[in-house]
């Protein structure tokens, strides 16, 4: 029971930064100059052609009662209508929501997988040339802009070696995981210091802690030992690193869906933008939004399975 | 008036559309395969009464069929669904004849078809609804022709039936579901869409009712399907070509051209195109609003180190304030590139030293290169300049509210027709406020009424020339580049055409491999 009330207490405490968030995005989107019929029309709309448009889509009303009720249907679950592209906002979104969130998934596994046995290394090599060159390694990955750190993966693996395709989505699981492999390094490269960092740091505290000299007193093998006390014990940094970064990921999903051209809500979102297209923009901000603190909740949840102390507590 | 016969020049297009065929012999063509073509622009719509961007309009013109066609450069017309026209003496009255072709799920294209169509592009509230303003009546005497009825002689009207916007659509497909049509629509073109899946693909099948009969005495067009790319990336696209993801790639960056250009396999192809590259100047804006001032800054301008900075050498030096169209004229002299002359002007001009504002697109490089060139040659010429950047969205707004100084941009024609940039650039009654320079000149205007309502075209050629020369030398803008479209492809892709209007000549392409 108390886990359910605590889920519901979190789900409570949604409803109040959702509506931040999609209010500052459409406050935002709305004072920024341009409008999406000139831009359509290139600017040669007629004066009356704008009215009669800004008149049927409700662009002529005061900002606030356009929020109202735009988070009005939200609730039933209705986003609108794209102006651009004529289509209900709900469809559009959604059609896109799934390669992005393949791609994050993908992204942050790889990112694990590199992560792991790095700052494993780190740790147990403490202070030693193999600690201090993945630490640099990982500066200097973090340092580097996603974006172009996708041109050099594209360049050298997808043109050199030609082992991966640069664009597009694929036809099946298989080959969508196969086009989300670059696109999916590219950011796995970005988070996997961050990673890299925060893991051994709490390896390092374990290693050196007693009950791991107990343990070992006690002629546990090494093996063992990573896994049953360092590993587990690691987890928890790994999930609150992800979840911190979801917000990151996303922008990160942005740029690189751009870059190899794939199909998500990050390329979704520059053309609304481009194109003024309000009610996707609005759209797409209540579905970040929800995606970030969904994304949150589970990482809270997940502390729980992992260790049973936080539940208690 | 020295009257043509329309016959005749159809014929003549006809025949020049089978001389640029021959190249290509009938064993040589391999029919079927997939042609994947890699674009920075998608469809927003396929319905042709609707839009006003590249994106949609170059694949609507795989889909749709207008009654008169451009031909296989771009340059000439040549019949469509239209078999043949006859124009009255009095040059009011223009009757088509149908062909026998059919839509792409078989329908026979009807008479009914081509006036509902017509019908609705004349409404004044769609997009290129003016290129049929002088349209009186649109009627159908016989199940076999279209009589189109004009107010006044107008000369564009053949050239404004062959637009994308006058694409003949199947009456009872659009009238039943219009929002559907904008990605399943029903036309007579050589392709068919297939599949729309936006943000990343179009699939286009061959229509199996093509009219259109190639060089082996069979249908159009030779592929099977087509898959445009969006893939919005230019780095993205010129690696997904060496790759072997795409057969063509269309719009190359300049500066990655030179990189293509001697790569085995590979084949890089510049083409002009009906693009002006210029800064959009607004004459409302202190000291623009003073013609030696926007004198001065065409002679403090170095175009040239600007073509091979920023063009790559890809280009030409513009004598015009609009695109290189059909009665563009060779003979206005360039404004040459002359800091003293341009400091005279500015004295002459009394300038104050207001700041002339430069606006370029955020992220667009190029642009902002030729900012830097600008403001350097017009700080020597004495004029102060300062580059803001904004999202092309807000810039473009800008621009249409008149809020800017200069902008860095450009403009396209649609249409093989002077008369409709001519008409938007530069009269002021032509629409858009002289295309946002609040440009207004009388002479100019009477001009190009006159131009319009010519049928000789020997006479409007000299009409637009005039028209070409005072605007270019009253500083309406400053013309950089008439910018040519770089594509790249592979040397299986055969018979591949880039078309001046900015599309491509799908139907006679076929895939060697």
């Amino acid at each position: 029971m108390l886990l359910l009330d605590y889920i519901l207490g979190r789900l409570a405490q949604m409803v109040p930064v959702i509506i931040g968030v999609s209010l500052i995005a459409f406050l935002a989107i709305h004072l920024v100059p341009g409008d999406p019929i000139q831009i359509m029309m290139h600017g040669r709309a007629t004066p009356e052609t704008l009215a009669a448009a800004h008149a049927k889509l409700g662009l002529d009303r005061p900002l606030l009662i356009q929020y109202g009720r735009f988070i009005g249907n939200a609730a039933l679950g209705d986003l609108g209508t794209s102006i651009i592209q004529n289509a209900p906002v709900s469809g559009i979104v959604g059609e896109k929501l799934g390669p992005t969130v393949f791609l994050l998934v993908f992204s942050s596994i790889l990112a694990i997988v590199i992560a792991l046995p790095l700052s494993l290394l780190a740790a147990r090599r403490v202070d030693r040339a193999a600690d201090h060159a993945i630490r640099l390694v990982g500066i200097v990955g973090f340092a580097m802009p996603p974006f172009w750190v996708g041109i050099l993966l594209m360049l050298f693996f997808g043109i050199y070696l030609d082992w991966f395709p640069i664009s597009g989505f694929g036809k099946d699981f298989i080959d969508r995981l196969w086009h989300a492999v670059l696109p999916s390094a590219t950011i796995a490269l970005f988070l996997a210091p961050i990673l890299i960092q925060s893991l051994r740091a709490s390896m390092l505290d374990v290693l050196t802690a007693d009950y791991i000299e107990v343990a070992r007193a006690k002629g546990l093998g090494e093996w063992r030992i990573l896994v049953k006390h360092v590993l587990r014990n690691a987890l928890i940094p790994v999930v609150t690193v992800l979840a911190v970064n979801i917000g990151w990921l996303l922008s990160g999903a942005v740029v690189v869906e751009y870059l190899f051209s794939y199909p998500g809500l990050g390329s979704l979102l520059v053309r609304a933008v481009g194109y003024r297209d309000y009610p996707v923009i609005q759209g797409l901000s209540l579905v970040f939004a929800v995606l970030v603190i969904v994304v949150n909740l589970l990482a809270d949840l997940s502390y729980m399975l992992i260790d049973r102390r936080v539940l208690t507590s | 008036m020295s009257p043509i016969s329309p016959r005749i020049l159809a014929g003549a297009a006809l025949a020049l559309g089978l001389l640029a065929a021959g190249t290509a012999t009938a064993e040589d063509i391999k029919r079927g395969g997939t042609l994947i073509l890699a674009r920075p622009d998608e469809p927003l719509t396929f319905d042709p009464l609707i839009p006003g961007d590249n994106g949609s309009i170059y694949a609507i013109e795989q889909v749709c069929d207008a009654l008169i066609e451009a031909d296989d450069t771009g340059l000439g017309l040549r019949p469509g669904l239209a078999e043949s026209w006859e124009v009255s003496a009095d040059g009011l009255t223009y009757t088509f004849q149908l062909r026998d072709a059919k839509f792409s799920n078989g329908d026979p294209v009807t008479v009914e078809d081509v006036v509902y169509t017509l019908t609705a592009l004349a409404k004044p509230d769609t997009y290129l609804g003016f290129i049929l303003k002088p349209v009186k009546a649109i009627t159908a005497p016989d199940g076999k022709h279209v009589k189109v009825e004009l107010s006044a002689p107008y000369a564009p009207l053949l050239s404004a039936l062959s637009v994308y916007a006058s694409s003949i659509i199947h009456k009872k497909t659009h009238e039943a579901d219009k929002e559907k049509f904008g990605t399943a629509p029903m036309c007579a073109g050589p392709f068919a869409v297939e599949k729309f899946e936006r943000g990343s693909t179009v699939v286009l099948k061959a229509n199996p009712h093509y009219w259109d009969i190639g060089a082996d005495g069979k249908a159009l067009p030779y592929l099977e399907t087509v898959e445009l790319r969006y893939v919005p990336e230019s780095n993205a696209r010129v690696l997904g070509l060496r790759n072997g993801d795409y057969d063509v790639i269309s719009t190359v960056a300049f500066n990655q051209a030179k990189s293509l250009e001697n790569e085995e396999g590979l084949v890089l192809e510049s083409t002009p195109i009906f693009r002006l590259d210029y800064v959009y100047l607004n004459h409302t804006k202190k000291p623009l609003d003073n013609k030696n001032i926007r004198l001065a800054l065409n002679y403090a301008a170095d175009r040239e180190a600007i073509l091979k900075a920023v063009y790559f050498g890809y280009g030409e030096v513009p004598n015009s304030y609009m695109p290189k169209v059909n009665f563009h004229s060779d003979a206005v002299p360039l404004i040459p590139y002359d800091i003293e002359k341009a400091k005279a002007l500015v004295a002459e001009a009394g300038y104050d030293g207001t700041p002339i504002q430069i606006m370029v697109d955020t992220g667009n490089a190029p642009f902002r290169q030729v900012a830097t060139i600008l403001q350097e040659g017009w700080g020597k010429a004495g004029l102060k300049s300062e580059i803001v950047e904004f999202d092309v969205g807000t810039a473009w707004t800008m621009t249409t509210k008149g809020e800017h100084g200069a902008y860095v941009s450009y403009i396209t024609s649609d249409i093989n027709d002077t008369d409709e940039l001519a008409t938007i650039q530069a009269d002021f009654n032509g629409g858009a406020q002289a295309f946002f320079s609040w440009y207004d000149n009388k002479e100019v205007a009477q001009l190009l009424s006159d131009a319009r309502s010519s049928l000789d075209p020997a006479k409007r050629g000299e009409i637009y020339a005039k028209i070409q020369e005072i605007v270019y030398n009253d500083g309406y803008s400053v013309p950089l580049n008439f910018a040519p479209v770089v594509n790249g492809l592979h040397d299986h892709v055969k018979g591949w055409k880039q078309l001046a209007n900015g599309w491509w000549w799908l139907q006679k392409v076929w895939v060697d491999k």
